[in-house]
C-alpha cells in the first residue's frame, strides 16, 4: 500500500529513522533501556490501524506496532486499561533518581526553602517535566501516561502561582496520577483536597468574612458539570460559601491540606436545588459527591474524553453511549474509556498533533534516547511547555488551536536529525538497516512507513530525493534532509 | 480506507470575500485576559458609592488631600480618571486620539472566562453561530487584494481565536526566532525539502515566505521614532513587533496581542502592587506604540477590549470577583477621542446588575462594528457578528 502524491501533499506523511549511538549515549540508563535497536523490521500498516495505535501512544514504537499487529485492536486496548499488569521495571529504574517525585510535602517545602544558597525555584518543577517527558517516552503503560495527561490538562496548575511550584508534584502523584485509571469521584476527591489546586484556584483565601468564589466557580464549570451543566451564579455563591476554611497549612506542616474551622461560614446552604445542613468540611463533600455522579459531568467528561481520543467533535452516539456508562459504573474511568476506544476509534478523525505529541512521536519512532532536558524549550516555544499554562481550562485539545505555528516544529524536526539537540542521540543509518537494504529508495520507504505508517507513492518518493539532490546535497545528507522534511512535513502533525 | 485515515486537510479561503475594496486602517486588537478591573483603570471618581464599594482598592480622587499626590486618579473630565500608573496615556488622550468607552461589554452573564472569551472572540451570542473569529470573519470576507502571509498576525505562540477563519494567519513569539539555521548551503537543502513536501499547503507556503521576509528585521537593533520607549516585556515586544511589521510594509492588517495575568482575585493592590503593574504595562506600552507611530496614526486603529469587567466592591482578599461590564480603548488617528464614551449608570445599589456588577450599556461589537465599517472599509458586519446590528455610537470622527 502506498500514499499516492495528493495524499502525500495533503496530509504530509513522513519518516526517520534513528537509534542507539553507542558512543555518544547520553546516560547508561537510557542505553539499557532504550538504546538497544528493535529486533524485528517494521511493515507498512492499515492506515486505520495506524492512527488507533497513534492514538493509544504518543507515537508508536516498533515494539508496539510488533505487538499490535500479534493480538489486534481489542486485545491492545484491554492490555494498556490493565496498566499495572505490565511490568514497567525499565521506565521505573530510568526515574528512580528523580528524588523529588517521592517527596512528601513537608520534604519537598525544605529543598524549596528560599533562604538556602544556590537556591533555584526551577528545580522542583523542572524534575516533574523532565519525568513526565520520559515516562511518556519510555514507559510501556502508554495508555496510561496519555490517561495522566488528560487529567493534568482537565485538573490544570499553572506551576508558577505561589507555592504551587513544589506542591503540584505532590498533586501529580497523589491525585493524578493515583486515579488516572481509577474512579472520577475519587479523582475529584482527591484534586479537592490538594494543596496545589486550592492555592492555584484562591480558595485559601476563601473565608466566611470574604468569600472567594474561584475554585466554587471552577470545580463545577471545568472539573465536573461544564459550563452550559446547569448551574447558576447563586450555585457558585453557595459552594463558595461551603468551601470557606478549605485551606492549606502556613506555618508547620505547611503546605499540607487543613480544615479551618474559624473562618467557616456555618449558615445553611442551598446549592443545585439541595439544601446543605451546616456540617463543616462535610457540606462541600457532599457536594462533591452530588456533582460526581450528576448526568451533565458524566456528559461532559464523556466528551472531553471522546474529544481526546476520538475527533474534536465526537460523534453524538459515541458520547451518548459513553455517559450511560459513566452514569452505570458512577464514573469508572476505566469503563468509560473503553466504550470510546472501542466504539469510537473505528470512527476517528485526524487530530492536530499538540507539540509534546509531535516531539514524543518523532522521538519514540526514531527510537532516539534523551534525558529530556532540552525539550523543554521546544515545547516553550511550540506552546506547551508543561504545568505552565496560566488559566485553569488546561492545554487546548482542538486541531485548530495549534495549527499555524509550524516553524519551532520544523526546527526541531532539523536539529533532532542533525543529533543537535542536547543530550538528545538517534542512529538513523543504524535503525534503517534493520528494514532497509541501504539502497537510498529503500531507506527513504522504510523512513515513511516508520513514521506515517506507509511508504509514500513511489513518484513523489523520487522527486523528493531528486529536489534535494539538487540543491547540492550527498547522499547522506539526503536522507537527513529528507527524513528531517517527513518528520516537519504536514502529514506527520497529525496522529 | 486510507483516504479516511488521513487528515483532511483543513479547506481555506472556502467562499470567495463578499466585498472588494483598498484596505483601510491597520487593526491592532489587544484583549486583556482574565477580566481586567477596569473600574481601577478608568476611575468613577465622581461616585461616592465608588469608594463605598472599595474602601481598600479604591483609588484616591484627584484632589484628595490626605493621600500621596501619586497616588491619587488622574483626572479626564472631572467625573472619571485614570489610575496613577496609566498617566502615560496624558498625551493621546490631550491630543484626542484616544477614546474611552465605559459599561462596555457583551451580554453574556455567564461569568465564565472561557465561555464569555470564547464567544467575544466568536463575535456571538451563544453557542450556535459561526464557529471561526470575527476577525478571521472579516478578513474573509474582505478582499483588499493584499496576499500577503503577513496580512493577519498573532503575536504569541498560537493564534488568537478571534483570527480563525477561512484565511492563513501567522503566530509570531518573534521575529528573531524565525530562522531555521545551519549555513546557507544546508538552508538552501531544507528550504527545497520543505517547498516540496508543502508544496499545495497554504500555511507551510506562508511560513516560508514569511522567513524570507522577516530575515531582514531584527528588534533588537530596531530604532523606534520620538524617542519611544517600548516596556522591556512581552506586551512590549509584540506591540514593537507590530510597529516593525507595519513600517517594514509587509502588508499587515491585523495584529493580535494577547495580554495575560488580569484575573485579579487575590491581592491586585490599588496603587502599588500585581494589577498596578500590569496597568503600568499596558499604558507605557501603548504610549510608546502612540509616539513611534505617530505618523501612523491615520492608517492605524488600536483597540483595548477584555472578556468582562470584576465585582463592583472589593472581596475580602484584597481583590476583585467576576463581574460584568468593562471598558475599551480605542487609539488611532480618527478617534473622537479625548472622551468618555458611553452611557453610566452608576454604581449604587439597584444600578448594578447580578451579584453586584457595573451594568453594560454599549456592546462591545457596537464598537468593533464602527471601525469595521468606517476604518476597515468592510460593510459586511452582519457576517461579522452574525444576529446582531452594531449601532454608530459615533467613537470613530
Amino acid at each position: 500500500m502506498t500514499l499516492s502524491r495528493r495524499d502525500f501533499l495533503k496530509l504530509g506523511t513522513l519518516v526517520t529513522a534513528s537509534a542507539a549511538l553507542a558512543s555518544c549515549a547520553p546516560a547508561f540508563a537510557y542505553r539499557k533501556l532504550t538504546g538497544d535497536l528493535p529486533s524485528v523490521p517494521w511493515t507498512a500498516m492499515n492506515a486505520q490501524d495506524f492512527l488507533a495505535l497513534n492514538r493509544l501512544t504518543f507515537g508508536p514504537r516498533v515494539e508496539e506496532r510488533t505487538r499490535f499487529a500479534e493480538i489486534g485492536l481489542q486485545a491492545y486496548i484491554e492490555e494498556q486499561l490493565a496498566f499495572d499488569s505490565i511490568n514497567d521495571f525499565d521506565c521505573e529504574l530510568l526515574l528512580s533518581p528523580f528524588k523529588t517525585l517521592k517527596m512528601d510535602t513537608d520534604e519537598l517545602e525544605g529543598i524549596s526553602n528560599q533562604l538556602f544558597e544556590n537556591y533555584d525555584r526551577e528545580q522542583v518543577p523542572n524534575k516533574l517535566r523532565q519525568a513526565t517527558l520520559l515516562r511518556q517516552l519510555y514507559s510501556k503503560r502508554q495508555l496510561y501516561e496519555i490517561m495522566v495527561e488528560f487529567w493534568s490538562d482537565h485538573f490544570n496548575i499553572f506551576i508558577e502561582k505561589g507555592n504551587g511550584f513544589f506542591l503540584k508534584t505532590v498533586d501529580d502523584r497523589e491525585v493524578i496520577r493515583k486515579h488516572a485509571l481509577g474512579s472520577f469521584r475519587d479523582l475529584v476527591w482527591a484534586s479537592a483536597h490538594s494543596p496545589a489546586m486550592l492555592i492555584y484556584l484562591d480558595n485559601q483565601a476563601n473565608e466566611k468574612s470574604h468569600p472567594n468564589e474561584n475554585y466554587a466557580r471552577e470545580l463545577m464549570e471545568l472539573h465536573t458539570l461544564g459550563v452550559d451543566g446547569g448551574y447558576s451564579q447563586q450555585d457558585v455563591m453557595e459552594l463558595a460559601r461551603c468551601l470557606t476554611g478549605w485551606n492549606v497549612k502556613e506555618h508547620f506542616w505547611l503546605g499540607d491540606f487543613v480544615f479551618k474551622e474559624d473562618i467557616h461560614d456555618t449558615g445553611e446552604k442551598k446549592v443545585l436545588g439541595v439544601t446543605i445542613q451546616p456540617a463543616g468540611q462535610k457540606e462541600a463533600e457532599q457536594v462533591i459527591e452530588h456533582l460526581v455522579t450528576h448526568p451533565s459531568t458524566a456528559r461532559f467528561i464523556s466528551n472531553k474524553l471522546a474529544r481526546r481520543f476520538i475527533a474534536d467533535d465526537p460523534p453524538p452516539a459515541l458520547i451518548e453511549k459513553a455517559t450511560q456508562t459513566f452514569l452505570s459504573t458512577q464514573g469508572d474511568i476505566k469503563s468509560v474509556l473503553r466504550v470510546i476506544l472501542l466504539d469510537g476509534l473505528p470512527l476517528a478523525q485526524p487530530k492536530y498533533k499538540r507539540p509534546a505529541n509531535f516531539i514524543l512521536s518523532a522521538l519514540r519512532m526514531l527510537n532516539a534516547e534523551t534525558d529530556a532536558v532540552a525539550l523543554h524549550d521546544y515545547l516553550l516555544r511550540m506552546g506547551q511547555l508543561y504545568f505552565n499554562w496560566p488559566t485553569p481550562d488546561g492545554y487546548s485539545d482542538r486541531s485548530a488551536d495549534w495549527q499555524g505555528n509550524l516553524m519551532p516544529r520544523w526546527q526541531f524536526a532539523f536539529e533532532l536529525i542533525r543529533n543537535e539537540i542536547k543530550d538528545t542521540k538517534h542512529n538513523l543509518t543504524a535503525l534503517l538497516d534493520i528494514s532497509s537494504t541501504g539502497i537510498l529508495q529503500d531507506d527513504v520507504d522504510a523512513l515513511a512507513s516508520l513514521l506515517l505508517g506507509i511508504p509514500i507513492e513511489r513518484v513523489v518518493r523520487d522527486e523528493l530525493i531528486a529536489s534535494v539532490q539538487s540543491a547540492g546535497a550527498t547522499p547522506e545528507e539526503t536522507l537527513q534532509i529528507i527524513a528531517a522534511s517527513l518528520i516537519a512535513s504536514p502529514a506527520f502533525q497529525w496522529r | 480506507m486510507l483516504t479516511q485515515a488521513l487528515p483532511t486537510w483543513i479547506p481555506r479561503l472556502s467562499f470567495a470575500p463578499i466585498n472588494t475594496a483598498p484596505r483601510g486602517d491597520t487593526l491592532v486588537v489587544i484583549f486583556l485576559r482574565g477580566a481586567a478591573d477596569v473600574l481601577n483603570m478608568v476611575v468613577p471618581h465622581g461616585e461616592d458609592a465608588y469608594y463605598q464599594l472599595r474602601p481598600t482598592l479604591g483609588i484616591p480622587r484627584p484632589d484628595d488631600s490626605s493621600t500621596k499626590k501619586e497616588e491619587r486618579t488622574v483626572d479626564l473630565d472631572g467625573f472619571f480618571g485614570l489610575h496613577p500608573n496609566m498617566q502615560s496615556l496624558l498625551e493621546a488622550w490631550q491630543s484626542e486620539q484616544l477614546a474611552i468607552i465605559h459599561a462596555c461589554g457583551a451580554p453574556d452573564e455567564s461569568r465564565s472566562h472561557f465561555k464569555a472569551m470564547e464567544l467575544m472572540e466568536r463575535g456571538v451570542d451563544d453557542e450556535r453561530g459561526p464557529a471561526s473569529g470575527w476577525i478571521g470573519r472579516h478578513l474573509a470576507t474582505l478582499n483588499t487584494g493584499n496576499s500577503s502571509p503577513l496580512r493577519a498576525v498573532g503575536m504569541g505562540t498560537r493564534p488568537q481565536r478571534s483570527l480563525s477563519g477561512s484565511v492563513p494567519v501567522s503566530a509570531l513569539r518573534s521575529i528573531a526566532d524565525f530562522h531555521l539555521g545551519g549555513d546557507p548551503r544546508a538552508l538552501q537543502q531544507m528550504r527545497t525539502a520543505l517547498n516540496t513536501v508543502y508544496e499545495n499547503d497554504i500555511m507551510g507556503q506562508d511560513t516560508l515566505s514569511m522567513m524570507d521576509t522577516l530575515e531582514t528585521l531584527d528588534p533588537l537593533t530596531y530604532t523606534a521614532s520620538r524617542n519611544a520607549k517600548y516596556p522591556d516585556t512581552e506586551f512590549g515586544l509584540a506591540l514593537k513587533q507590530t510597529a516593525m511589521l507595519i513600517k517594514a510594509e509587509v502588508g499587515l492588517e491585523v495584529s493580535a496581542i494577547d495580554v495575560g495575568g488580569w484575573d485579579t482575585h487575590f491581592a491586585q493592590g490599588s496603587t502599588n502592587g500585581l494589577m498596578p503593574n500590569l496597568m503600568k504595562d499596558l499604558a507605557d506600552g501603548l504610549a510608546a506604540f502612540h509616539a513611534d507611530m505617530y505618523d501612523h496614526m491615520q492608517q492605524l486603529t488600536t483597540v483595548t477590549m477584555s472578556e468582562f469587567g470584576r465585582r463592583a466592591s472589593e472581596n475580602g482578599s484584597l481583590g476583585t470577583d467576576h463581574g460584568h461590564g468593562s471598558m475599551m480603548m480605542v487609539l488611532g488617528g480618527n478617534v473622537s477621542g479625548g472622551k468618555v464614551h458611553g452611557e453610566w449608570l452608576g454604581l449604587r445599589e439597584g444600578q448594578l446588575i447580578g451579584p453586584g456588577d457595573l451594568a453594560v450599556t454599549t456592546d462591545y461589537r457596537d464598537v468593533l462594528g464602527e471601525v469595521i465599517t468606517k476604518r476597515l472599509n468592510n460593510p459586511a458586519v452582519n457576517e461579522i457578528f452574525p444576529g446582531y446590528e452594531p449601532k454608530l455610537r459615533g467613537i470613530l470622527g
